[in-house]
């Protein structure tokens, strides 16, 4: 699987409500885990996922350990006008992605 | 594990109640114990419905698997109720009626050898709710106190005015009064029971033995259709592609289906035409990097667990380490257990019938709620809408209660077919491929001893697999990545607890999780180490120069119910007096589950070694309470064809990736003539703790039988099963 | 679990009602729980949800996910998956533009923890 999918609508009206999905492959490796040998395997997890709507905040989280791996967010916008959705994912050692997707409303 | 909740509004008389909740599971056409739901029937409580004729139906939320604890929960029952034994039968509630009466009747989980003792106290209150409740009906209907009234075999009485009646009459009445208070109840002394302790014939006995009992393989639903599937074989593998064309046109077929990302079925009018057309169908699989495991790869790998430097500590005391460097002289052993699969005689099946406004599953479960989760998750559908019925198991062993993957399937196919009950039947090479294996461990004993042959120190090393690292991983992270379980047997305390104190010890894991799936193997870790430690016993009584059972007791002054089963065992077997020409004996003892369990077995061995017979085996078992001393006997020698037939002749070994036994030509069991005859000695000493019965014995016979082989021998057995020596059971 | 409640509220009391939690009853092991939280809400400027906090009882650390809706969200609902070590309850505490707060709870129950009995 790619590193993040997002799952927008195609047609849409403005001012309809529309859910939105974003799944990102990522182990959330909580940090509570052990190796075989007994050492503590390190945390590493998304920390933050945002979207924004023609540059607008919709939907921001804040990840902790407890959440499944490979993180899926399903949320809602209600559309206005034709603009650029961002998806942003941010975590432990770096991680850093982004995708974006054009919401056509007509 | 006191409180109940005996729910008020489910004690109306209405027969749409009554109809929809006893009618649940009753309307299928199986199951003899089952009642047939009579309109307007009430519950006295969620335990105990009595019908207007007397019947008494005793509900009970574990599995019958063949162990007996259905019957036996159900005298535990009837023994509070007071109720006519002979007018009792049982029902299973589903786990859907569970969640809706808020867990009512609490776990549905029969695994651990816990049927019984994790429910005796609740349910032996619930049935006295019901008998007080029934009282209290009778008191009011005469104008008379309750404490007036006597009650035996279901009828009332009432000695000054020579009343009479039967709970058939009253139980409407008692339906309508508020339930007692669970803590106030007083539950009869176990020293007074007459119909629990008794060894009762098994409810369902009539209807195994003649045939009439209907198993989840022979369910047939009107409009059913059959399916066998087939998954990657290499653990971890996928389902890359398969050519439905090439068996769509077969005689049956009517579907061929991508199960998930791992696995792929034919659904068809007949399973044999399912199977045939499955045999026929190309499939190309992503097996993955497992495909080279083997079992040679395995071994390795546990090998260099044997002195690995780090390892979880499960019981220490002292320090081994410092006594076994500063010994005068040392022994040492390595042991080996194999991979082994739990082989039920019933293939692992489900039912299952999904449309978006409901998803039912029949299935063959050992945790009726398991198998509601699996329905859940895999239907997708919220709780309201799933139900699962439970149908008695040709076998569960543990391979049925924590693993639903043949339920998930069902439904996954199901949901391809909306409104056709879809019967999965595995075949047994599935059943055999896709077990949840016991695990594989090796282990090294160093024994230490003193210059005058007394033991000093005492290391045992394990290496390898962890089930719950792989079943259970949250109880592993809570440990520090230690998995407790792999300590069964030889545990510092709680209900597996060693029965020695040695002066240094030290009983640590090097955990090596191969990537064959682990699962709870009826006794689970206390098969493999019962042979190490009972073996090793053995081993350093005779490099003291000691008799082993005068060994042992050395170390056990702490451990008196183990002591007791040991010497019941000894004295029984006549360990004291030679044993009769030609034959050999050994011991072992062990405490699981809460239970104290021993063994001593008279065997012969012929010229070449190569032949044994097993000829007697004494069994002893102290479970605090005995609800079914018989169903205990049985229990006890059912334990031992399935851990004999594991000792001489089971292990699933690894090639390419996947296990290589696929039927019982390569994984056989022991047949009537083999099987020794079985003394059972039932002693309960009673106490705070109700110990197991399903599981605790298993693990005895094998390290006695592989002492008493040393015994005929010389030959010091290490690993096993013992037909990879040459050596077969006669 | 209630001190990290308390961090989130700053001590504000945190009535039942308005939150919808949907989580399955039963789950087998608890490695991948979906959940959806949901508020009854108009989404205005002057009446919102500001924030959705999700809690765990007996997971190592309580926290699930805190969630934050921006003015185009148009609905106080989401969902995603949660890990549950155990049988527990799960709290979904949502704060409200008023000030207040308000929660539901599911108790889930794994079919699993039954199978080892109290070993830990």
């Amino acid at each position: 699987m790619a590193e993040a999918i997002v799952s927008v609508p195609a047609a849409v009206k403005s001012g309809e409500l529309i859910e939105l999905k974003a799944l990102i492959r990522h182990p959330m490796e909580t940090g509570f885990r052990h190796t075989q040998n007994g050492e503590r395997i390190p945390r590493n997890i998304i920390t933050e996922f945002s979207c924004t709507y023609a540059g607008e905040p919709v939907f921001s989280a804040k990840l902790y350990p407890s959440v499944t791996a490979n993180p899926l967010l399903t949320f809602f916008l209600r559309a206005a006008t034709t603009a650029e959705l961002v998806f942003r994912w941010r975590g432990d050692n770096g991680f850093d992605v982004t995708e974006r997707a054009l919401l056509r409303v007509g | 594990m006191d409180t109940i909740d005996f729910n008020r509004r489910s004690f109306l008389v209405s027969s749409a109640m009554a109809g929809g909740g006893l009618a649940i599971g009753l309307q299928l056409p199986f199951g003899a114990t089952s009642a047939q739901a009579a309109g307007g029937t009430p519950e006295v409580n969620a335990w105990v419905v009595i019908k207007p004729d007397d019947t008494v139906v005793v509900r009970v939320a574990r599995s019958e698997m063949g162990q007996g604890t259905i019957t036996g929960l159900a005298q535990l029952v009837a023994e509070e109720l007071e109720c006519d034994w002979s007018k009792v039968t049982t029902e299973y509630p589903t786990p859907g009626e569970n969640l809706r009466r808020k867990r009512v009747w609490q776990s549905f989980s029969t695994g651990g050898s816990r049927g019984i003792r994790t429910s005796h106290d609740y349910v032996r209150r619930g049935g006295a709710a019901a008998r007080i409740m029934l009282l209290q009906a009778a008191a009011q209907a005469w104008g008379v106190p309750a404490s007036e009234l006597a009650v035996d075999k279901g009828v009332i009485t009432h000695a000054t005015s020579g009343r009479r009646t039967t709970y058939g009459r009253m139980a409407a009445a008692a339906a309508k009064l508020a339930p007692p208070e669970a803590k106030s109840i007083q539950l009869k002394d176990p020293k007074a029971w007459k119909i629990a302790g008794k060894p009762l014939q098994r409810l369902g006995l009539v209807e195994k033995v003649t045939g009439r009992q209907i198993y989840g393989a022979d369910l047939k639903l009107p409009g059913m259709v059959n399916a066998t599937i087939r998954e990657c074989p290499v653990f971890g593998g996928k389902l890359k592609s398969y050519d439905a064309a090439k068996v769509s046109g077969m005689k049956g077929v009517k579907q061929v289906l991508r199960v998930g990302d791992t696995a792929v079925a034919v659904v068809a009018d007949t399973w044999w035409h399912a199977k045939k057309a499955l045999d026929s169908l190309p499939v190309e699989w992503d097996y993955g990097d497992n495909v080279r495991v083997s079992s040679a790869t395995i071994a390795a790998d546990l090998k260099a667990g044997l002195d690995a430097p780090k390892a979880f500590v499960g019981n220490q005391s002292g320090n081994a380490p410092e006594a076994l460097a500063a010994a005068a002289s040392k022994i040492e052993a390595v042991y080996s257990y194999p991979y082994q699969n739990h082989a039920p005689m019933e293939p692992m099946n489900a039912t299952a019938r999904y449309t978006p406004e409901k998803c039912e599953v029949w299935v063959p479960t050992q945790d009726g709620e398991s198998s509601f989760a699996a329905v859940l998750a895999a239907s997708g559908l919220p709780a309201d809408k799933c139900e699962v019925y439970k149908i008695d198991l040709g076998g569960g062993f543990g391979r049925r209660g924590a693993f639903q993957d043949y339920v998930r399937q069902a439904v996954l196919i199901a949901k391809q077919m909306p409104g056709t009950p879809v019967k999965l039947l595995w075949t047994r090479e599935e059943d055999m491929r896709q077990g949840r294996y016991h695990p594989v461990m090796q282990c090294k004993l160093t024994g230490g001893f003193d210059a005058d042959k007394r033991l000093t120190g005492l290391h045992m090393r394990l290496s390898g697999q962890s089930i719950l690292a792989s079943v259970r991983p949250a109880v592993v992270e809570k440990a520090g990545g230690k998995d407790p379980l792999s300590f069964q047997g030889v545990a510092d305390g709680g209900e597996h607890s060693i029965g020695y104190s040695f002066p240094n010890l030290l009983i640590d894991h090097a955990m090596r999780n191969p990537h064959v799936p682990p699962g709870f193997w009826r006794g689970v870790n206390i098969n493999q180490n019962a042979i190490f430690m009972e073996c090793f016993m053995d081993e350093l009584a005779h490099a003291a120069g000691q008799d082993p059972l005068a060994f042992r007791r050395q170390f056990m002054s702490r451990y008196p119910r183990n002591l007791a089963v040991l010497d019941a065992v000894a004295e029984r077997i006549g360990w004291d007096k030679p044993a009769p020409a030609g034959r050999h004996r050994g011991l072992a003892q062990m405490k699981a589950f809460d239970s104290f369990v021993a063994a001593a077995c008279e065997i012969s061995v012929d010229s070449t070694g190569k032949k044994v017979k097993v000829h007697r085996i004494v069994a002893a078992t102290d479970p605090g309470y005995a609800v079914n001393p018989a169903q205990i006997e049985r229990q006890i020698a059912g334990s031992f064809v399935y851990g004999l037939s594991a000792l001489f002749m089971q292990e699933c070994t690894v090639k390419d990736g996947r296990i290589e036994q696929d039927n019982f030509h390569t994984y056989n069991s022991m047949r009537i003539a083999q099987m020794p005859k079985v003394e059972c000695i039932v002693m309960p000493s009673g106490g705070p703790v109700w110990g197991g019965i399903g599981e605790p014995t298993i693990c005895v016979a094998a390290p006695a039988v592989l002492n008493a082989y040393f015994r005929a021998t010389g030959n010091r057995l290490r690993s096993v099963p013992l037909k990879n020596h040459g050596i077969e059971l006669v | 679990m209630q001190s990290t409640l308390r961090e989130l509220t700053g001590g504000a009391p945190v009535q039942r009602g308005r939150v919808k939690l949907q989580l399955p009853p039963l789950v087998e092991n608890g490695n991948s729980v979906a959940f959806t939280v949901a508020v009854d809400s108009p989404m205005t400027a002057d009446d919102h949800v500001r924030a959705i906090h999700v809690l765990t009882e007996q997971n190592p650390q309580p926290n699930v996910m805190s969630v934050r809706f921006g003015p185009r969200a148009g609905k106080a609902q989401f969902s995603s998956r949660t890990r549950l070590a155990d049988s527990q309850t799960v709290h979904a505490v949502a704060e409200l533009s008023d000030g207040s707060f308000w929660s539901d709870t599911v108790d889930v129950v794994v079919t699993l923890s039954a199978c080892i009995g109290d070993l830990v």
